[in-house]
Formats: C-alpha cells, sequence, structure tokens
C-alpha cells in the first residue's frame, strides 16, 4: 500500500504560491492567474506554465529556504513520519523550490522539473501529472491511496483505489466531489481514516 | 467520547417515498435538521462516518456547522444501490464493530446510551408501528433468529453491531447483510424511521416528549 499526498493545502497548511509570490512582489498577478484557473478559464497545464514564467527570475535559494519554513500540519507530518516507506509527496510544483520543504517532509517525492542558471529558472523542463505516479506504483502491484484537494488532483484520484478528498486549507475542488471515496475536514479524520487503511 | 465502535449513519438515499424532494437529513423537525439532532446523540462517538450521495455537499455543509471530525463516505451509485451497498462502503475500512444507523431512523436518547455502549454483535428492533414494515423473529430470548416480510414479532428498525469479519457487500437493504449472520443478539428500543409523511407528522409529535 502507498500513500500519496498533494503538497499544497494537504500536506502544508498555507498555500505555497502565494508565499512565493509575495517574494517577488507578483502578488497581483499570480492572484489574477488564479481566480481564472479555478474559474476554468484557463487549463491546469497552461496555468502552470504561465505561473513558472510569472516567478522565474526570484532567486531559486530564496524561495526553497521561504517554502522551507511554511508551516505543515502536525499529524499529517506525524503519519507520514511512521510510515515513511509507504508515503510520497506528489506536486506539480517545481522541484527547485520545494527542495527545502521536501527535506523537512522527509519521504519519497515527485514534482515538475525546471533548468536552473544562476539561482534563477531558465526553462521548464517536465510538467507532473500526478496520475502517472498512480500508475507507476499500481504497476508495481501497490494498492494506491491519493489525498489531495484540487482539480489538479482530480485524475489521480479517479485512478487511485483509495482516494480521500481533504479539506483541511480549502474546501476540495467541487470536481472531487463526484470521484472521490472519502472526504474529511481536519487532521484528525484525515490521519484516523489513513491509520484505519493501514 | 468513549464509544470504541465506528458508527456508520446512511445519508445517501434520495428519500423518494417522503415526496418533499429534500434529503432526509435535511429534514426539519421541530425546527432541528434530522441529522441534527442525530449527531447530538453521537457527541461520544470517536469514529462517526457518514454516507452521502443525494444532496451530499448540503448534508456535509450542515455536519461541518456542528462538527468537523467526521468522515464523509462517498456511495456514487446511490440511485442504482440501497442501504446496504452504503453501509458495506461506510464499514469496510472502518474499526472492527460497526454499527449501521439508518439516516432516517430516530431512536430514544436512553436507548442509543445503552446501544452505544453495548458490547459485541446486536440487532435493534421496536414494536411495530409502520406499514409495509420488515419484521424481526425472535427467540423466547429475544434473539433474533429471521427476517420477514410477511410477519414477525417485532418491527426492524436498527440500528445493528456487526464484527467486520462478518460484513458481506449487499446492494439491496442494510438486514440483507445481517440476514447472513443470524441467529444474533436482539435488543428493544425505541426508534421510529421516517418514510413517509404520516411517519413525519408522528416523530415530531413523539420527540417532543424525549
Ligand atoms: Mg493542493
Amino acid at each position: 500500500m502507498k500513500f500519496l499526498f498533494d503538497l499544497d493545502g494537504t500536506i502544508t497548511s498555507q498555500e505555497t504560491l502565494p508565499v512565493i509570490a509575495r517574494l517577488g512582489n507578483l502578488s497581483d498577478k499570480i492572484d489574477q492567474l488564479t481566480r481564472e484557473t479555478i474559474q476554468g478559464n484557463v487549463p491546469f497545464i497552461e496555468s502552470f506554465i504561465q505561473r513558472v514564467n510569472i516567478l522565474k527570475d526570484i532567486p531559486v535559494s530564496l524561495i526553497s529556504d521561504s517554502l522551507s519554513r511554511i508551516p505543515l500540519y502536525r499529524e499529517v507530518c506525524d503519519f507520514i513520519d511512521n510510515h515513511r516507506e509507504n508515503c510520497v509527496v506528489v506536486t506539480g510544483n517545481l522541484s527547485c523550490w520545494c527542495e527545502g520543504l521536501f527535506a523537512k517532509i522527509g519521504c519519497k517525492n515527485f514534482s515538475s522539473e525546471a533548468l536552473v542558471e544562476n539561482d534563477a529558472v531558465v526553462k521548464l523542463k517536465s510538467i507532473l501529472r500526478k496520475e502517472t505516479i498512480v500508475e507507476l506504483y499500481q504497476a508495481q502491484g501497490e494498492k494506491v491511496v491519493f489525498v489531495g484537494d484540487g482539480n489538479n488532483d482530480l485524475e489521480a484520484m479517479r485512478l487511485a483505489d483509495i482516494s480521500i478528498a481533504a479539506g483541511l486549507t480549502h474546501n476540495p475542488a467541487n470536481s472531487l466531489f463526484s470521484i472521490t471515496d472519502y472526504m474529511v475536514f481536519n487532521e484528525t479524520a484525515l490521519c484516523r481514516v489513513l491509520n484505519q487503511l493501514c | 467520547m468513549s464509544c470504541s465502535k465506528s458508527v456508520v449513519l446512511s445519508c445517501a438515499g434520495i428519500g423518494s417515498r417522503l415526496g418533499l424532494g429534500l434529503t432526509k437529513a435535511l429534514l426539519k423537525i421541530n425546527g432541528r435538521s434530522l441529522i441534527s439532532l442525530q449527531l447530538e446523540q453521537f457527541s461520544e462517538v470517536e469514529d462517526l462516518r457518514i454516507v452521502v450521495g443525494f444532496q451530499a455537499k448540503s448534508i456535509i455543509e450542515e455536519v461541518l456547522s456542528i462538527r468537523k471530525d467526521v468522515t464523509f463516505i462517498f456511495n456514487h451509485l446511490y440511485f442504482e444501490t440501497k442501504t446496504g451497498a452504503s453501509f458495506y462502503l461506510g464499514a469496510k475500512d472502518a474499526r472492527d464493530e460497526i454499527i449501521e444507523w439508518d439516516g432516517d431512523l430516530l431512536v430514544h436518547p436512553d436507548d442509543v446510551k445503552t446501544i452505544l455502549n453495548t458490547e459485541g454483535e446486536f440487532i435493534c428492533y421496536s414494536d411495530i408501528t409502520s406499514d409495509g414494515a420488515v419484521f424481526c423473529k425472535t427467540d423466547e430470548n429475544g434473539n433474533v433468529l429471521a427476517f420477514s416480510r410477511e410477519n414477525g414479532d417485532y418491527e426492524w428498525t436498527g440500528p445493528a453491531c456487526i464484527k467486520k469479519e462478518h460484513l458481506t457487500y449487499s446492494s439491496n437493504n442494510v438486514y440483507n447483510i445481517f440476514e447472513r449472520v443470524l441467529p444474533m443478539k436482539g435488543m428493544k428500543i425505541r426508534a421510529y424511521d421516517i418514510d413517509t409523511y404520516n411517519d413525519y407528522k408522528r416523530v415530531s409529535e413523539i420527540i417532543k416528549n424525549w
């Protein structure tokens, strides 16, 4: 059994994107893009490319350092600590931005990749589709549990053997209501379900 | 929080026989929603699992206004299946002993306490009050020997408690799951389910005296 976790709002108790945007005084631009994306006017992949383009000149080390200090859900991290071999973080975020955060969480992770030169992002190399990680583990014969909250978790959750929509930081995306197996709204309930699935 | 069993409250159905176009959980009884009355009775239940389907969002909203640590389970096939499927989904990953509770059932508060504190497996029944009831046939000690559509000593109302090792799937009614595990200890309680508009009016009067 593998437990796959979305990062933003599921392990972190704050979304990372606004934090990154503030570092570059780019909050207005990012907020507008986020609104358009949530309303469905910009498809997720396109939105992600635009987002990286807006934020690419902010020093990568500064972002990684800031994100490593973002608050995490304590009980969720304890579960990951106690089941480190079977927990995986699956995020669309760039690996170079999340290095500090990944180190703190301490389990295996998958993310999008970018080419970094002189502490700045120069080129997107890959954009993670979370469902491919579900497939990867299922192909190894693993039963996959996926915990997520956003529209970009939809396909991974649809494919997972067991899906948990977590409304910890914000309500789960509307699209998740028609595919999820479980839905929880605080850490206690989430960790109770996770432990019951072990 | 002293009840160590999981409680599965099934609220996925469309309540077609009531004919109010509203999921029964949100039905107002003397000014309060049915599910809020039930949640009050479950305050000592730690692992409360609510199965949702029809109007899931509205039910979740109502529950969250009272309590946040609930696990919601989705029965996406709520139109095609009955309470057996909802109970199975709610129970399959739950604790070792699971109490099934229909979302349209109101139980006298004293009996709720007894139910939550009774150990092991059991089936609850009431005096016969409904039209079209499912009956329980019992032995001289009140143990349940069979369910019947024709006749019996009491009316099957639930709740009922099953060990996870005895849990099987049914797309039909929840008693079809318990039927496979009979005989089982029986408990007579004061419980009323709300299937029709007449039930609704009757229960509204009865609980004024609780
Ligand atoms: Mg998220």
